[in-house]
């Protein structure tokens, strides 16, 4: 351990000596206070806050991996060039230790420099309604849709029902000899797969849906907010684009039939107009949440919207946390990923050179970036090449970093979504401990086998 | 080392071949090469260009695989880190990190070897004042000369006090007295018990300090052998005396002339280092002021300390472990076979001369040369077994003492 601390410590001198480090701080230092000050966002406190967060997180999150594959391809590689590297390993360490070294020096300047940045990123965003002077409404709004840290629940669709609902369609359409004629079977269920999809969400005028969240648990019941989060698809759209919308919120239990409360809790209801295909949130007392946990919402499409609407994405958020730890796991979040990107530099600089080692390091980040979609077009492609190419190129594939999605907490934070501890420990076990650590290994082995004075003539 | 290990170091028929970007064989760089250096032995590995010298060393150093063979420095491979770190090495340049600073760079070799703090800091400080850089140690190396680098590479191969010191080209880019301090500090460290390779085109410099050379060309070693048995002229002779009169010399041309020999009567000239450093020295003690390198002529103490254990074993049994066989250096290098008393004198006027110049003390090792016979092999058998019984029971079992003694019973 010794031996791999000083070769961590020199290798953060040698990385914090270098223009790229003093430039992306500079960048870092001098942008993060220019986009707060200068950020407009909707006009809003909360608008703001969650147009700095976006710009700023992912600006510091980019320039932070590119800072990580530059200094992790550079150690090695430079030290090889310059052959500082003879001289050190003709000492008593052994080449794990040097791999070991050079990836914990990167992953200690990753920590100071994510602290560092996650923390004038924090204090920015903290300062900004005392900067912009919001009003007590605009405070409140961010402080409840902001700086807080929500729980999503969502009500999984049906998928058996909709399956046996295709297969009864299909067979009916089979026996009538109503089959299109043009189009193959896989064609036709996924067209009727899609169509009781939409059936399934559709609530035809006049008519309506219900949706019920057990284990709603919000902090405070009395003094709180839930938000209710949706989406208008309609069948026809409007000339206005607008939509009105009459929903029900609460316990629905004791209700009679008129829909009356009768409950300890109260039921809200809320009619508004939203535009179509826009996201909404309808804040609702967090009193409307039963004790128990069971909360009802109900959308009645009235007659004057003359179309089917489909309530979309229907979600209750509730605050389940505090916006710091939030913060603090979102940038944990970030820290695992720089990892990733640190092991695969050190990994590609024992075999490659600078140049060729950030390339492969970018194509990597990049692929990382774009939501999967490169991964999953290979795999379609690759499928065709069968057992070789599930042997050979699918497990590299599978070395590639997922940076999207659920793994980039930017949208997390923005929308004041609790990053779960779950999301967080997933992201360590598979970026960190198995595809980090494969990376680092492969480097390892191929470091300790390879000639380090070789020479090509 | 274990006692089985004849050899500091060794090769077993070391063969490198460098191939082409396609695997082929392309240039033999070293082939079937046998090199045997005994512990305690100075040995220089001599060749031009291009002869494979670098690369037998960087197989010695792991640095590369070799192609056939074997290369073994006390008994094992130098990846095994128990050996290396009783190595120290000097590369041809000196691959050091330009963004630390002198007493930095030494300080990350030695945390790299373990040393505690203390015995560090002692070192550094002993070793920095030693290649005369105490001045500039915490100026950046990158704006060090090549010659003060060079130092600085010097003193991390030897912060560890390695049993075996790996030197490639040691004297280049260096200045006059650097050079002198090497060389001796070379000699120093063999009578210490250290053993040296040395890889060098200065073959001055080779031959003033090693007790024995090898010559490769073209991956091959072509000739093997000690200094004194390759270089010897034995059908020429050369008598150096006190000045004489015009009379003796014209007498002494007729007696060579009535035996019809050749002679050839000079007045010796003085050696240009010897020289360089008396001037370089004179303006030292005038206090004259220099950016660069500050000669002190001192050796590292903890290079120097004789091990006081093995002193006092030596005074009990009586025994001197490592007699001494001197032997005098003439100007032209040869061989001389008989010195006066007056020419001693005369010579040890001049050793003063030298070490007051150069601060160092009287035994330094400019006009000494340990002979080829190894002192160990001198020490009768059964003094030897009275050091070990009674070393033993004032270590109280194997430490690195008794290793050390052992060492010197394989040689």
């Amino acid at each position: 351990m010794r031996s791999i601390w000083v070769v961590a410590r020199n290798t953060i001198s040698q990385a914090m000596r270098l223009k790229v480090a003093l430039l992306v701080i500079m960048m870092l230092v001098i942008l993060l206070p220019l986009m707060g000050l200068d950020v407009t966002g909707d006009g809003t406190l909360k608008g703001k806050l969650q147009t700095f967060a976006y710009n700023a997180l992912m600006l510091m999150s980019i320039m932070l991996c590119l800072f990580t594959i530059v200094i992790s391809t550079y150690s090695l590689t430079n030290e090889l060039k310059n052959k500082q590297l003879f001289l050190v390993i003709t000492k008593p360490i052994c080449r794990f230790q040097i791999i070991c070294g050079k990836l914990l020096g990167v992953i200690v300047l990753d920590i100071f420099m994510l602290a560092m940045f996650a923390g004038v990123i924090y204090c920015l965003m903290m300062f900004m309604p005392y900067f912009f002077k919001a009003n007590e409404i605009d405070k409140l709004k961010a402080n409840n849709e902001f700086f807080s840290a929500r729980t999503i629940r969502e009500v999984p669709v049906d998928m058996d029902m909709i399956k046996e609902a295709v297969n009864k369609r299909y067979e009916l359409r089979q026996k009538a000899g109503d089959l299109p004629t043009d189009m193959t079977k896989q064609q036709i269920m996924q067209e009727f797969f899609n169509q009781e999809l939409n059936k399934d969400k559709a609530v035809l005028p006049g008519g309506r849906k219900k949706w019920v969240f057990n284990n709603v648990k919000p902090v405070n019941r009395k003094d709180e907010y839930i938000f209710i989060r949706y989406k208008y698809g309609v069948e026809v759209t409007p000339p206005d684009e607008m939509i009105m919308g009459a929903w029900a919120i609460g316990d629905d239990r004791k209700a009679d039939e008129y829909g009356l409360q009768q409950s300890e809790t109260p039921v809200y209801p809320v009619i508004r107009k939203d535009a179509v295909n826009k996201v909404r949130e309808i804040p609702v007392p967090a009193g409307a949440v039963a004790a128990d946990g069971y909360l009802a919402l109900e959308f009645v499409n009235p007659y004057e919207n003359g179309t089917t609407v489909m309530p979309q994405e229907v979600q209750v958020l509730y605050r389940s946390g505090t916006f710091a730890a939030n913060y603090c796991r979102a940038a944990l979040i970030i820290f695992a990923r720089l990892i990733f990107l640190a092991a695969l530099g050190v990994s590609l600089s024992t075999w490659l050179s600078f140049p060729v080692a950030v390339l492969v390091c970018m194509v990597a980040f990049v692929t990382g970036m774009m939501n999967g979609f490169i991964m999953e077009s290979f795999d379609t492609l690759g499928a065709g090449a069968g057992f070789i190419y599930s042997l050979t190129f699918k497990p590299l594939l599978w070395l590639l970093p997922r940076f999207d999605g659920q793994y980039n907490p930017t949208n997390n934070i923005v929308g004041a979504e609790v990053i779960p501890w779950l999301l967080v420990g997933k992201t360590y076990a598979f970026m960190v401990a198995v595809k980090s650590a494969i990376l680092t290994l492969l480097g390892i082995w191929f470091f300790s086998n390879r000639e380090i004075a070789k020479i090509i003539v | 080392m274990s006692k089985d290990n004849q050899y500091a170091i060794e090769t077993l028929s070391l063969t490198k071949i460098f191939p082409d970007w396609w695997g082929r064989a392309k240039v033999i760089a070293v082939e079937d090469l046998d090199m045997r250096i005994k512990p305690n032995e100075v040995y220089g590995l001599l060749g031009p260009n291009g002869s494979g010298k670098t690369t037998t060393l960087k197989m010695m150093l792991s640095l590369l695989h070799p192609t056939r063979g074997k290369a073994l420095i006390l008994g094992g491979s130098s990846s095994d880190t128990r050996i290396s770190e009783r190595v120290g090495y000097l590369p041809e340049e000196s691959y050091l990190y330009k963004y630390l600073s002198a007493r930095e760079t030494l300080e990350f070799y030695g945390q790299i070897f373990g040393l505690p703090r203390s015995v560090r800091k002692a070192r550094i400080e002993s070793l920095l004042e030693m290649v005369g850089l105490s001045g500039m140690s915490n100026r950046p190396i990158g704006t060090f000369s090549k010659g003060m680098a060079r130092r600085i590479g010097l003193a991390q191969a030897l912060i560890n006090d390695p049993d075996v010191l790996i030197l490639d080209e040691p004297t280049s880019g260096m200045d006059p007295i650097g050079t002198r301090q090497m060389k001796d500090l070379i000699i120093r460290l063999a009578k210490r018990g250290k053993t040296i390779l040395l890889c060098s085109h200065l073959l001055a410099d080779v031959e003033d300090v090693c007790d024995r050379i090898g010559i490769l060309y073209g991956g091959k070693m072509r000739v093997e052998g000690t200094v004194s048995s390759l270089l010897r002229n034995k059908d020429e002779h050369q008598i150096i005396t006190d000045r004489i009169s015009d009379g003796a010399l014209e007498k002494i041309k007729d007696v060579l002339k009535q035996e019809n020999l050749r002679c050839e009567i000079t007045s010796p000239m003085d050696r240009l280092e010897d020289f360089f450093v008396r001037t370089v020295a004179e303006a030292q003690q005038q206090k004259a002021t220099t950016s660069g390198v500050v000669n002190t002529g001192k050796i590292g103490q903890f290079l120097s300390e004789e091990d006081t254990q093995e002193d006092l074993l030596d005074k009990l049994v009586s025994a001197p472990v490592t007699p001494e066989i001197k032997k005098p250096k003439t100007m032209g290098n040869a061989e001389t076979e008989s010195v006066k008393a007056e020419n001693i004198e005369t010579e040890s006027v001049k050793k003063e001369l030298l070490e007051d110049l150069i601060k160092k003390p009287i035994e330094s090792a400019d006009t000494e040369i340990v002979a080829n016979a190894k002192p160990v092999e001198t020490v009768d058998q059964q003094q030897e077994k009275s050091r070990q019984d009674l070393l033993k029971d004032l270590m109280g079992g194997g430490d690195a003492s008794t290793d050390r003694t052992e060492q010197s019973e394989d040689a």
